[in-house]
């Protein structure tokens, strides 16, 4: 874990600093002028619609498509047997996870359409595809599919009883996937010596992701090759996919990408939509469209969290933490997507014992099959999970053991003094003042002026609660990522980077690093993301984008001088050693001799020069934090008032303060989110979502948003990439909901109540005031 | 000839949109979200449900801010329709646009044209209106990205930059 060996320093730009670079996607944005898949139509193009199952497990005893073929405007109705018939596959997902028999990770294929029995509600039966768009709706109400409605079975608690309703063969008793952690010999020896014990359980439950853009595919099969427009946050993954489906080479597709209105992870991997749109592209020889109406994206999109957790804390009389024995239980849903094991099995384990110091850990985590949609990558994916968990378990052992739970929280804190730390779950934290930002949160939250604002409160008859969450993050997933740069000989440099812009302002945090490294003016820059013909990589997931995609631009910028140099040196009739690189220019140093860029660039072959780079961080990145929330409860109602959230957050070195600052606030927003209104729920008995739509599933709203101050500490850059910053895009998420829910607790603690589970709404709230 | 085939028959109707007389032709069960997006190629207002739940469908009908999924576009004869793209003045942002790049007040900007236009409706009739009355008047409007305080700072900051421009 060495550092680069110059590490590049942001907030020291010239061009763009990080404190006054405005976004150079809202000229286009604010104007109306973005370019969103929904806003593009080509010409001579019909539409598909998607028919779904309405039950939650069905066998498609038969489909009398007759009504529907003939329908005025319809071009083809297709069934899964008609896929199969052609040849087309299934979506694939990533061969990582294993039963506790070592046999392979057991799931239904995730074919284009259910394949003989749908598994949940929403499931895809059938594609229309007419003239228009209404002509292929009308002829979906003619589609005559006779269902065999078959028992179903929602909670994974119940899934995994004897008996339950399978959902898949391979799976014996539902269980999906399982994976192990830690020493639990050592661990029982740790209990044993135990001067208390904390245990808990809870849910951590299913959300919606809920992007203002519904998903929408375009898609066009021209001279033996596809192109999908689509919204994707991997737009080189999905192409990868496309060509496993349809058992070509990769390069028969080109996915391009335009604006997204939101991603949160609920826009990775290939969706069957998009898959179905290129097969009907390609079958009518014409310009397919598809897109999403609310209720397909509530039904059909994949979900997140939804995992049930069983934990024992073991601490020594003094608090110290001596050993965490913890049992997960993730809901796939029943057709899992690439990232729905992942998540509960890997990226929440990474951070379990997140910043303290747990000697021994037995965590055993299992992922079971239900008949719901499946779960996937929703921001923060597993760490929100791990820290929540932590977080309660730590502030519950503080009241159970009655120590203040911010001391309690001191004395297990990892110490500087111990990094690099490795955790006893295989990772290592390269660095970390936990405390720092603990104490920082405190002291910008007012922690100890809070009890005048509780007795004002109180006057006011309202209860007021503080809350407290300490957490931290891992980022830097896929660490590679490869950016080309051209320079034309009119001094454009356009950066080709598979990284994908979602909202989160990647192309004007990038034009700052480049300009910084090339010491050129930003209206030269050019970013290319979104398009698999111009550059390819992992995309955007994990908050990685700075992080891995930022250093391969900084390192493509390097790689562009030293190229330059050495061809400035030819053109200048000089040594290379000789050459020095000053805003824009190379100059023989000592000399006014010199060249621009723009000129060398128009001296070489096809007048432009062009370099490649990769970079590989070398590891990942831990940014950690502290955040307080402090609300009121009106205890005649139930209503929470929140009254401010505030972040004392170490993310590394900030590029653009007011994008960092945005990305925290929709974090917390989600956190918030998910800790007081937010639950997806299935009724039990029939399998069908009962929160799908905007008015049953909360998102919140302006009115429900509270003040929130974000503080940043930079002086513990990340020193395993160029750039020293660690990712900001989920660490408000995290950090909000133990705090939020803390903040409800504390509001409630003359009721005696030891844990609420989420969403904590007002009703829930008034039934425990009202007794 | 049925009655949902008759009904299909396009209509010509004249719309005012940013102050702009054009001709469309339509079906008559066109929203003025689907006129708006699909003949007259204004793709700068979003839809998010088509349901009057999301708000990024908001436009200004005679100078009030309306969720455009909901309205029939057959309606709109003869009175003013305003969208986002008529919100610049010429290449020049609005004063409310700008303020919105300054503060951070999108970020997707998906939600953005319809809280723009909901805004805007707010800060004609009232100058200055509060936190609180700027949170009322764009609880309607969802945002899942911004967490919205940035777009209050944003929407006040517009509000000072247009009186200054009134003065
Ligand atoms: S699209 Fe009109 S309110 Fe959502
Ligand atoms: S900026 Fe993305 S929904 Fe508001």
């Amino acid at each position: 874990m060495s550092a680069p060996a110059v590490q590049f320093d942001p907030s020291s730009a010239r061009f763009g600093s990080s404190r006054t670079q405005k976004r150079l996607e809202d000229d286009r944005l604010l104007a109306g002028n973005g370019l969103y898949s929904d806003d593009r139509n080509l010409p001579n193009q019909a539409w598909m619609v998607v028919v779904r199952s309405p039950y939650a497990h069905a066998r498609t005893a038969s489909v009398n498509a007759d009504a529907a073929r003939t329908a005025t405007g319809v071009l083809a109705v297709w069934t899964s047997g008609d896929l199969s018939a052609d040849g087309v596959g299934h979506i694939p997902i990533p061969p990582l996870f294993k039963r506790a028999d070592g046999s392979p990770m057991a799931a239904p294929l995730r074919t284009l359409l259910a394949d003989g029995t749908a598994l949940y509600v929403g499931h895809p039966v059938a594609a229309i595809v007419a003239q228009t768009q209404v002509q292929a709706q009308d002829a979906a109400e003619l589609l005559e599919i006779d269902y065999e409605e078959l028992p179903c079975v929602i909670d994974p608690r119940k899934a995994i009883l004897p008996g339950a309703p399978q959902v898949s063969a391979q799976a014996a008793g539902n269980i999906s996937a399982e994976q192990r952690y830690g020493d639990a010999a050592a661990v029982t020896a740790a209990f044993a010596q135990a001067a208390h014990v904390t245990r808990l359980e809870l849910h951590n439950q299913r959300l919606i992701a809920t992007a203002l853009e519904p998903r929408c595919a375009l898609a066009q099969f021209e001279a033996g090759r596809w192109t999908l427009y689509t919204q994707t946050q991997q737009p080189t993954g999905t192409r990868d996919a496309l060509a496993a489906v349809f058992n070509t080479p990769p390069q028969q597709f080109r996915v391009v990408v335009g604006d997204i209105g939101g991603g949160f992870g609920m826009k990775t991997g290939l969706y069957p939509e998009d898959a179905l749109a290129c097969y009907a592209a390609r079958k009518l020889g014409r310009p397919v469209k598809w897109r999403a109406d609310r209720s397909e994206e509530f039904l059909a999109t994949h979900m997140g969290r939804d995992q049930h957790f069983k934990a024992e804390l073991a601490l020594d009389p003094k608090g110290r933490i001596l050993a965490l024995r913890m049992e997960g239980l993730a809901n796939f849903g029943s057709v899992p997507v690439g990232s729905s094991a992942i998540i509960p099995l890997v990226l929440g384990p990474k951070v379990q014992t997140t910043v303290y110091h747990v000697p021994v850990i037995d965590y055993r985590v299992r992922g079971a099959l239900t008949h719901t949609m499946a779960t996937g990558a929703y921001r923060g994916a597993g760490r929100p999970e791990g820290n929540y968990l932590m977080e309660r378990l730590i502030e519950k052992a503080a009241h159970e053991m009655k120590i203040d739970s911010v001391e309690l929280r001191r004395r297990n804190l990892i110490q500087p003094g111990q990094f690099p730390y490795r955790t006893h779950l295989g990772e290592t934290y390269d660095a970390g003042e936990f405390e720092r930002m603990l104490d920082g949160a405190l002291a910008a939250a007012d922690w100890n002026g809070f009890a005048a604002r509780r007795e004002e409160a109180k006057r006011r008859g309202k209860l007021r609660g503080r809350g407290l969450a300490v957490y931290i993050e891992w980022t830097g997933a896929l660490p590679t990522e490869t950016v080309d740069i051209r320079v034309d000989a009119d001094g454009t440099v356009t950066v080709f980077s598979g990284t994908q812009a979602m909202g989160q302002g990647l192309e004007t945090s990038y034009v700052q690093l480049i300009t910084e490294v090339l010491q050129i003016p930003a209206g030269k820059v050019k970013i290319v993301q979104g398009d698999t013909d111009q550059a390819n990589g992992t995309g955007s997931v994990g908050s990685r984008s700075a992080f891995v995609g930022g250093s391969a631009i900084v390192a493509a910028g390097r790689e562009t001088i030293a190229r330059g140099t050495e061809l400035a040196a030819q053109a200048l009739e000089s040594a290379a050693t000789d050459i020095e690189y000053l805003n824009g220019r190379f100059r023989i140093a000592g000399t006014d001799r010199s060249i621009g860029l723009a000129e060398l660039a128009a001296r070489q072959a096809g007048r432009q020069i062009r370099v490649t780079a990769t970079e590989t961080p070398s590891s990942p990145s831990w940014p950690n934090g502290a955040q307080v929330c402090e609300l009121e409860i009106d205890p005649e109602t139930g209503e929470i008032e929140l009254v401010n959230v505030t972040s004392f957050d170490d993310i590394g070195r900030i590029i653009n303060h007011m994008i960092v600052e945005g990305q925290i606030h929709g974090g917390i927003a989600q956190g918030v989110g998910q800790a007081l209104y937010e639950q997806a729920i299935y009724d039990a008995e029939s399998g069908q979502l009962l929160t799908g739509s905007l008015m049953d599933y909360c998102v919140p709203r302006a009115d429900q948003f509270p003040q929130m101050a974000t503080h940043f500490d930079e002086s513990v850059p990340c020193r395993t990439n160029l750039l020293g910053v660690k990712g900001c895009g989920e660490i408000g998420t995290i950090g909000a909901v133990p705090a939020v829910v803390h903040a409800v607790l504390d509001a409630l603690s003359p009721y005696g109540v030891a844990h609420i589970e989420m969403p904590i709404t007002a009703e829930k709230v008034w039934r425990i005031v009202a007794g | 000839m049925n009655a949902v085939v008759e009904a299909r028959r396009n209509v010509r109707v004249t719309l005012r949109v940013n102050g702009e007389q054009t001709e469309v032709l339509f079906a008559p069960y066109k929203t003025l979200l689907e006129v708006l997006r699909e003949e007259m190629n204004l793709t700068g207002t979003k839809h998010g449900c088509e349901l009057g739940e999301c708000g990024a469908c908001a436009v200004l009908l005679d100078g009030v801010p309306v969720l455009s999924c909901l309205v029939l576009a057959i309606e709109c004869e003869g009175r003013s329709i305003e969208t986002v793209e008529g919100l610049a003045r010429g290449s020049e942002l609005h004063p409310l646009q700008a303020a919105f790049a300054d503060l951070g007040g999108t970020q997707c900007g998906y939600c953005t044209p319809g809280i723009l236009m909901t805004a805007k409706a707010l800060l004609d009739k009232e100058p200055d209106p509060g936190r609180e009355r700027i949170r009322e008047a764009i609880s309607g409007n969802l945002c899942r990205c911004t967490g919205y305080l940035q777009i209050y700072e944003s929407i006040e900051e517009g509000a000072r930059r247009m009186r200054e421009e009134a003065k």
